[in-house]
């Protein structure tokens, strides 16, 4: 499970990308693709491999009107099924 | 935007499976 102080990172080769026919963002890796919702594109559009989980929720927190804590267990649960399908990786 | 569970879902042979989320 991803800690406050874990930094997330999109591994070399996974990148977003907007399907123009679907009118939606995936989530391309070699040879698997996922379908974001706007939430989790505003999730993963805070990732720099810079900042940690914490800090990621913290500025989602502000810019979002819902309790820092929801925020925090639903990016957790999402990045979390991103990590375990390799879509993403993370760095302490 | 209001805030709400993200959704995931994994492209797999033309269907969508449920990764995350509502």
């Amino acid at each position: 499970m991803i800690g406050a102080d874990d930094i997330p990172v999109i591994p070399r080769g996974v990148r977003m990308q907007f399907d123009r026919v679907r009118e939606r963002w995936v989530l391309l890796a070699p040879e698997r693709t996922v379908a974001l919702d706007e939430i989790g594109v505003a999730i993963l559009s805070e990732i720099d491999g810079q900042r940690s989980f914490g800090q990621i929720t913290e500025g989602l927190a502000a810019k979002y009107a819902a309790p820092p804590e929801e925020i925090a267990a639903d990016s957790r649960g999402f990045l979390g099924a991103l990590i375990d399908r390799r879509f993403l990786e993370v760095r302490q | 935007m209001a805030w709400k569970k993200p959704i995931v879902r994994e492209i797999e042979c033309g269907m969508e499976i449920n990764m995350y989320g509502p």
